[in-house]
């Protein structure tokens, strides 16, 4: 017995977002790394062994593999796996790239649902949808939808659980 | 009421303060303040009581202060999940408790209201008032009752061996703060603490540390029985409502209601395992601090715990299916993963007596993989569905189909390999999901579609049709 895919891709505009947001935190890993070797061989640290101080510049060059690729193949990986679909009372997502997450969550448990946009989604006109339960473990989050396409679902499925919720525990 | 006991407790405080006032600053000086002090906290607690009322109508309790701010509360009766009454030694004496009520508000945050000190029986009464009134001579049924007995399971929980620790810990605090009041210690004796201590003959220092070991499982076992006196739990009234009632110096009562239970939790540590002890908890939904008050049973014998696991569940709870062989050498690798990683760096870093305690620590942590595996298990009846891992504290957990909010598949590039998931059961109680770790992962999508059949069915892959396709000929 196995779960078919969800439906729907999300927005190809989520590569570039994702992209972007890969970028920046690869960067800022790439930097740190370097910062911290640089700061470690002119400190010449008498806690770390020789051999640590002598290598420490593969540190950033590690951090600096690790980032490249996640550029490189995170994106496009999150994009064959991201896909969502809204029956009329289960919203089933699957997210995740590594770690694959397949969420299903009954329209009757939702308690909350936002659409959300951050900085780079709100330049390349994307947004959030955050499907909120009783637990954490079953309320979900789809990034790269199109924004009037988020908006658009979480008014009607706000409206759907009002309409179908009893406790919603 | 409640100015009286507050004021007590607040004599009672400063009158030792003032007592240490007296001995540094000398008579005129610290009798001034306490009495200031004494007054300033009897006319504030005076004040409160004289502001706080509350009124109980049909719908709704309403609480209302008017001291500086003024607030008025209004908890519906409907959104009420438990009311607890409990009383402090001080409170008994007087003959108060206090009634705290538990209640959670529409947009899932917590509203909750105390009534400081009321008299007993005002505290019985409104929680009978609170908790849907029409019942007046409720029937009780007495689920359990610790025998004394089981007070001895103490040692086996690690937390209550610790107590000897907080102990001495609070008494050196205030041996410290009262020589530091009267002038004992400075600089100087502090220097030279540690020559002293080490000064000291040897055949002392062993003494105290046999005094300690000594005193550790026996001080557990009288801070157990104090906290956990008399432990009784009782159903009552016709909806079966569950009262919990502990404890010797201070008396707590904990109400759950039937409709807000989903399930229980049962867990062990190696050491209870051994001698067949359990702690048996409800999983309760919106209850705040759950582990101490959704708390059915005390470390009790395994067999009285399911029993009356059983009772509150209705049945026994469905049977447990052991996890595919694959998961085994999952478990076993992910246990011995981190040690051996440290094994490598320090080899690495020529740190070889660290790398040799890395090893003997991988090698320690294979039996603890091992168990790990032996102790996953899943099952499903028509009402509940079970789930169990852990093996430092093991969890068990029966919990309502009803109680299901929603189903989280997980699986990681080398689960995927293994043809294994993880199912996390995504419930509004407890701790919001207990995850099924390393199913093959066609039972995990079984599970949750017998579960929930009307969410899974429609996203199950339709099998191929030209699936014979492969037999040759």
């Amino acid at each position: 017995m196995r779960l078919r895919p969800p439906a729907h891709r999300v927005s190809p505009r989520a590569i570039a977002l994702w992209e972007l947001e890969y970028l920046i935190a690869g960067l800022l890993l790439a930097g740190v790394a370097w910062g911290a070797a640089a700061w470690i061989e002119a400190s010449q640290w008498p806690a770390l062994p020789e051999s640590v101080v002598d290598n420490i510049w593969w540190l950033p060059r590690l951090a600096l593999s690790v980032a490249v690729f996640g550029v490189a193949a995170a994106p496009l990986w999150r994009y064959r796996v991201h896909r969502w679909e809204v029956s009329s009372d289960v919203v089933y997502t699957r997210t995740g790239w590594f770690h694959r997450h397949w969420l299903l969550v009954p329209v009757s448990r939702i308690q909350t649902v936002d659409a959300g946009q951050g900085w780079f989604e709100r330049l390349l006109g994307l947004a959030t949808l955050k499907v909120t339960t009783a637990s954490h473990e079953g309320s979900s989050k789809v990034s790269g939808l199109r924004v009037e396409q988020a908006a658009g679902l979480a008014a009607e499925l706000a409206r759907r659980a009002h309409d179908l919720r009893d406790d919603a525990t | 009421m409640s100015a009286v006991v507050g004021a007590t407790r607040e004599v009672i405080g400063l009158l030792a303060a003032g007592a240490t006032g007296l001995l540094v600053g000398g008579l005129t000086a610290g009798l001034y303040f306490t009495s200031l002090a004494v007054a300033v906290g009897l006319v504030h607690h005076l004040v409160t009581w004289v502001t706080f009322t509350y009124t109980l109508h049909a719908d709704r309790i309403e609480l209302r202060r008017a001291f500086i701010g003024r607030s008025v509360k209004n908890i519906p009766l409907e959104r009420i999940r438990g009311v607890d009454v409990s009383t402090t030694l001080l409170h008994r004496l007087l003959g108060l408790a206090v009634v705290h009520i538990d209640a959670a508000s529409g947009g899932g945050d917590r509203q909750d209201g105390t009534l400081n000190a009321v008299s007993l029986a005002e505290g019985v009464r409104l929680r009978h008032e609170l908790l849907g009134g029409a019942v007046t001579l409720p029937e009780e049924t007495v689920y359990a009752r610790v025998r004394p007995r089981w007070y001895l399971y103490a040692p086996l929980s690690g937390a209550y061996l610790l107590t000897p620790f907080a102990l001495a810990g609070s008494f050196l605090g205030t041996l410290y703060n009262v020589g530091d009041d009267l002038g004992l210690i400075n600089k100087n004796r502090l220097a030279h603490l540690g020559d002293d201590v080490l000064g000291l003959p040897p055949l002392l220092g062993f003494l105290l540390a046999g005094l300690f070991a000594l005193a550790m499982p026996v001080a557990s076992v009288v801070v157990f029985a104090v906290v956990n006196w008399d432990f009784t739990l009782r159903a009552v009234g016709a909806d079966g409502t569950l009262v919990a009632r502990r404890g010797l110096l201070t008396r707590r009562t904990v109400t759950l209601e039937r409709r807000r239970i989903r399930g229980v939790e049962v867990r062990a540590n190696p050491f209870e395992r051994l001698a067949r002890v359990v702690r048996l908890g409800a999983v309760v939904t919106g209850l705040g601090d759950a582990s101490h008050r959704g708390r059915l049973l005390p470390a009790a014998p395994s067999g009285v715990a399911w029993s009356v696991a059983a009772r509150v569940l209705g049945g026994p709870g469905p049977a447990l299916t052991p996890h595919p062989r694959s998961a085994r050498s999952r478990r076993v690798l992910r246990a011995v993963a981190a040690p051996l990683a440290a094994t490598g760096a320090a080899v690495l870093l020529g740190q070889l007596w660290l790398a040799w305690t890395c090893a003997a620590l991988a090698l320690l942590c294979v039996p603890l993989g091992y168990d790990r595996y032996r102790q996953l298990g899943h099952g499903a009846d028509g009402v509940h569905v079970s789930v169990r891992s852990g093996t430092l504290s093991r969890r068990h957990a029966v919990v309502e189909h009803r109680a299901v909010v929603g189903w989280r598949l997980r699986q990681s590039v080398f689960q995927r390999r293994l043809g294994l998931a993880t199912l996390v059961v995504a419930v509004g109680a407890g701790e919001g999901g207990y995850a099924a770790i390393d199913l093959a992962e066609s039972d995990a999508i079984a599970l949750a579609a017998r579960i929930t059949p009307a969410w899974v069915t429609p996203f199950l892959e339709h099998q191929p049709a030209d699936d014979h396709a492969a037999v040759p000929g």
